[in-house]
């Protein structure tokens, strides 16, 4: 009987034709944006490839130098973009996507295309995620907040009700109608955006994604199911279907636009960061303190047993170089943390939005699973500082055990291939799923509660007129 | 089949049904006649359970509509006044969902067709959208219903109003046979004329009170509106 009732609900739906326009739409942006994410990923991907085997080659065929200067040579390091990120690009607009690694200096991330973008992008991007996070649930709202007082306001509720059946069953059937509805245009979605996953990653990183994969579809279907049963709910307790539907709209607004608007900027009235500017004043004051040398030289000839520095058998150039940089690395690590524990704390305090607005828990899942969330560049971030250290601390090394020649000192290819390659590996979904799970947990809520709400407004509060 | 002991309803200080006894037998058609807020489509409602009484009993089979609610409604079928139907789904397609919805089972298409030629809706139209049929049309696909769903007892309210007499005289040929198949009909009704033709009995309610019932083959047609309108005028 449930079943009939929700093929009825589709039926319905399939003949209404601003259903059927409505859908059309979406589905249509939905395809859309899944070209332009992968059209994206592929070229991205493609720029990175390249860009890493070219800085490795640069890096192995620099030809002889000294190693501090092959240091300030540097290399770049590319965060990887997962499949994934063709659903959701997240913060990686924002953050940026390539860093130079040279002696020194732990330099800013680069090619941040927000930077590069004209106005029109505060409207923001047409991305499948902006898609399901928005306009789905607005697809959901006009396909039922008419669904109890629609059938009140026309009358066929009197006579629906009037047969005898469960108001239970009537209201799992009109959700499962809105599911089925909603399926008819995300199932041939999902299986296009999965084949341009297949398409966009070799075989093995495909597999390596199907959990996040799978977490990520689970939890947009949570999301969804939270929307039928908000509208459900608002529709079986509404006067007429008009007033559903504005009450629904108003969510809307309120979950899309208004929360995310409000919780960023309450987030960064709470937990300031400086300015870009301010900032790197900090900075350069901490690092301009620098080290004491004198201290550093009576500690070396102690180590070594000698009372001049001409005495000492290492280059002392090498360990001095190594002092600086562990005290630039203690100034950046100090100053990095704190500014990146005041974003995370932002965050979080974001995400304790998805409290009142499902968006806010969705969209942290979402950027989370896609690997483009600010946890996920923090991650990158550290790896690729540490591996900025590794390569000073081999070059430093390499030079404080050099030879005291004359003329100056020269490495060769044999030096720069000692350093490997830098690779980064993404974290695993546990991880994400550990951080995502406050997020993971409102959605679950959200779902459970606003299905229930709906089961209890059609049996309890349902009113045939 | 239905029966009413003492059912009351209030809204706050307003009465809408004053202790309501009545009782319908099987076969037997009650017409309830009164002015508009007389009680009659509240007194249909409460068979319905779509209200609640303030006190007093509303049975259907000898049950309580109150506390059996869904069991009780597998022995009614119901007529709107404004017979609404899915506007997007064909007659045949409505009469199938409601059909299934009653029966709890699917019914063949077969049956649910030749439901339709025995209320005579006309041939062919059984696959046209709803939103092209007249008042008459989709009565006739409730009345379909109610025999797809083997009703014991029909609850009408106001069924012929908007029906040219053609149309009105179709659907009493209809209920007339439906309780010559021994259904209990209960209908709502301003029309005096369709309450002393098809009625076995007819009951004048004003203000919430039932105040008379007669018997229809015991007075003619002047005399069922004067007795009417004596007990409107008082």
């Amino acid at each position: 009987m449930i079943s009939q009732i929700a093929k009825k609900e589709m039926l319905e739906m399939r003949r209404d034709g601003r259903f059927q326009v409505a859908s059309a739409i979406v589905l249509g942006l939905l395809l859309v944006s899944l070209g332009i994410g992968w059209q994206q990923y592929v070229s991205v991907n493609r720029q990175h490839e390249m860009a890493r085997a070219e800085t490795r080659e640069q890096w192995l065929s620099q030809g002889k130098k000294n190693p501090h200067s092959a240091a300030h040579y540097g290399v770049y390091a590319f965060k990887p973009k997962s499949p994934l990120s063709l659903v959701d690009r997240g913060a990686d607009q924002y953050t940026g996507v390539a860093v130079w690694l040279e002696a020194h200096k732990q330099n800013e991330f680069k090619y941040k295309p927000a930077r590069d973008a004209n106005t029109l992008a505060r409207f923001g991007d047409l991305t499948a995620s902006s898609v399901l996070q928005l306009l789905v649930p607005l697809l959901i709202i006009l396909m039922s907040f008419s669904s109890f007082a629609g059938e009140r306001e026309s009358g066929t509720l009197r006579l629906l009700l009037s047969m005898g059946i469960a108001r239970e069953k009537l209201a799992l059937g009109k959700a499962l109608g809105v599911a089925g509805g909603l399926g008819m245009l995300l199932v041939p979605a999902a299986l296009i955006g999965s084949a341009a996953l297949v398409l966009a990653s070799d075989s093995g990183s495909f597999v390596a994604n199907l959990p996040r994969l799978g977490w990520m579809t689970a939890s947009y279907l949570l999301y969804f199911a939270a929307f039928v049963g908000i509208s459900l709910t608002v529709s079986a307790l509404a006067k007429s279907a008009r007033l559903a539907l504005v009450c629904l709209l108003g969510f809307w607004i309120f979950n899309g636009l208004a929360a995310p608007r409000l919780f960023s900027d309450v987030s960064r009235t709470v937990h300031r960061t400086p300015s870009s500017f301010a900032f790197s004043q900090r900075m350069d004051g901490e690092l301009k303190k620098g080290f004491d040398g004198e201290a550093l030289k009576k500690k070396v000839m102690a180590q070594y047993g000698v009372t001049s520095m001409e005495a000492l058998p290492v280059n002392f150039l090498g360990i001095s170089l190594k002092a600086g940089e562990d005290h630039g690395n203690e100034v950046y690590d100090k100053l990095y943390s704190e500014l990146w524990d005041t974003f995370e704390a932002q965050n979080r305090l974001q995400q304790q939005g998805g409290v009142v607005a499902p968006l806010m828990a969705m969209r942290s899942v979402s950027m989370g699973l896609s690997g483009t969330d600010f946890a996920q560049f923090r991650d990158f971030s550290v790896a690729a500082e540490k591996y900025r250290r590794v390569l000073n601390d081999a070059m430093n090394d390499d030079l404080k055990n050099s030879p005291k020649t004359e003329g100056p000192y020269m490495a060769d290819e044999k030096l720069w291939s000692k350093v490997p390659e830098f690779a980064y590996v993404m974290p695993e979904v546990n991880v994400v799923l550990g951080q995502q799970a406050w997020s993971l947990g409102l959605l679950v809520l959200w779902a459970l509660g606003a299905t229930g709400m709906a089961g209890w407004a059609a049996t309890r509060r349902l009113r045939a007129e | 089949m239905l029966q009413a002991i003492g059912l009351s309803k209030s809204y706050g200080a307003q009465t809408a049904l004053d202790g309501l006894n009545l009782e319908v037998k099987p076969g037997e058609i009650f017409c309830l006649l009164g002015a508009n807020g007389a009680g009659k489509t509240t007194t249909i409602n409460l068979f319905l359970n779509f209200i609640e009484p303030t006190s007093g009993l509303a049975k259907i089979n000898g049950l309580d509509v109150a506390s059996d609610a869904l069991e009780t409604k597998k022995y009614i079928a119901y007529i709107p006044e404004q017979v609404s139907l899915y506007k997007n789904l064909t007659g045949l397609e409505n009469l199938d969902y409601f059909a299934t919805l009653a029966s709890g089972a699917a019914v063949e298409k077969s049956r649910l067709v030749g439901y339709l030629r025995e209320v005579d809706l006309p041939s062919g139209a059984e696959d046209r959208k709803v939103s092209t049929y007249s008042k008459g049309m989709r009565q006739k696909i409730v009345i379909a219903i109610a025999m797809a769903k083997q009703a014991k007892a029909l609850l009408l309210d106001e069924p012929t109003s908007g029906l040219d007499p053609k149309a009105s005289n179709e659907f009493s040929q209809l209920i007339r046979k439906l309780a010559g198949n021994g259904t209990a009909i209960l209908m709502a009704t301003h029309d005096l004329f369709r309450a002393k033709e098809d009625g076995s009995r007819v009951g004048i309610m004003r203000q919430g009170r039932l105040r008379q019932v007669l018997n229809t083959d015991e007075f003619g047609h002047a005399d069922l509106e004067r007795i009417y309108l004596e007990h409107m005028h008082d």
